[in-house]
């Protein structure tokens, strides 16, 4: 027998599709674990650090997108730099005695400034390429994030 | 601890068991996960293409679940509004376990090889094949397709633009005919 033409065989994938897949293992104990560790929070925690580190890195990357459009200028990577370095060590003291929600973010931000390095080596050779620029604020953003996120309280890892 | 909850709550309407959670009662989440669990596994492994990774984040939705249902104000669906959770949780976790170099060069990931998609167990021949379409044409080809997001709504999800999300939906479907044809 024939098999039908693709498009009979999508409509009728798509109808007959069941949505349901069943695990191959109970995923139910790791989300119980999980949840004896965070109770339900009826009240809202501070939402100042976050806002303050939100606010740190949006106005970061405006700064970046505003040094790539703006013309690149020999001083645009040694700019951001500075700015990112800056706003980098506010939140490493924001956060000093907050506990991470991670243990390996340490070695996650030293991977990124291994990358920010390789970056601005290549950055040394052509200080204005475009791409490199990017690479280099989206390397400085991530670092940002990756601050933010593992001091957000948020529930712990399973 | 979970049969227990469901021998009691198996007569319960979702309703009721959503009030309950909402007052922070386990056994009536363990039930309501029950009921859930294989269609937010079900949308994470289509999105994901990765078994493993599909049951961390079906676990991680189900964590961050139990502290945002307060915010279900019931004015949709549950299941229309986990779906929406699901797909959001999925695609933010698809970002986070991206190494730095695919972060920074957006290298796009491929898709489950042809063998570990034969290998799923449960999954219809279509869902064989989305699983093999590279990352971003398989999430927007399962969320417009499967979960009937428009692309509008697909770009704002995946930070892309609306073109970019139909691109992705055309050659999603090119790869897909082609793959069912030479089947």
């Amino acid at each position: 027998m024939n098999k039908p033409d693709f498009d009979t065989f999508l409509a009728e994938s798509i109808n007959n599709s069941d949505s349901d897949i069943t695990p191959q293992k109970d995923l139910w104990p790791g989300i119980e674990k999980a949840l004896a560790h965070a109770p339900q929070p009826q009240v809202k925690a501070s939402l100042w650090p976050k806002i303050t580190g939100v606010a740190a890195c949006s106005v970061a990357a405006l700064l970046a997108v505003q040094l790539l459009f703006s013309g690149a200028e020999p001083a645009t990577s040694v700019a951001m730099s500075e700015y990112f370095t800056q706003q980098k060590q506010t939140l490493l003291v924001q956060y000093q005695n907050q506990p991470a929600l991670t243990d390996n973010w340490q070695q996650q931000l030293a991977e990124l400034e291994d990358a920010e390095r390789a970056i601005k080596q290549a950055l040394e050779n052509e200080p204005q390429s475009p791409a490199l620029l990017k690479m280099l604020a989206q390397v400085y953003q991530q670092q940002l994030d990756l601050i933010n996120k593992v001091h957000a309280p948020k529930w712990q890892q399973i | 601890m979970l049969i227990d909850a469901k021998q009691a709550f198996t007569q319960l309407s979702e309703e009721t068991l959503i009030t309950r959670v909402k007052s922070g009662d386990q056994n009536a989440y363990a039930a309501l996960y029950e009921l859930h669990v294989k269609r937010v596994y079900g949308l994470c492994l289509r999105l994901l293409a990765d078994r493993e990774h599909a049951e961390d984040a079906t676990q991680e939705v189900f964590v961050q679940l139990w502290h945002k249902i307060a915010s279900f104000e019931g004015q949709s669906q549950f299941s229309t509004w986990l779906h929406s959770v699901t797909s959001n949780i999925a695609i933010s976790y698809l970002r986070k376990h991206k190494n730095w170099l695919q972060k920074v060069v957006s290298f796009e990931q491929s898709g489950m090889d042809e063998q570990s998609a034969l290998d799923c167990q449960g999954l219809n021949g279509l869902d064989k094949l989305v699983l093999r379409l590279p990352e971003r044409a398989r999430m927007v080809f399962v969320l417009h397709v499967i979960e009937g997001y428009r692309h509008e709504e697909i770009a704002t999800m995946l930070g892309m633009a609306v073109g970019s999300s139909k691109s992705q939906f055309h050659r999603a479907r090119q790869l897909l005919k082609e793959w069912y044809e030479n089947e």
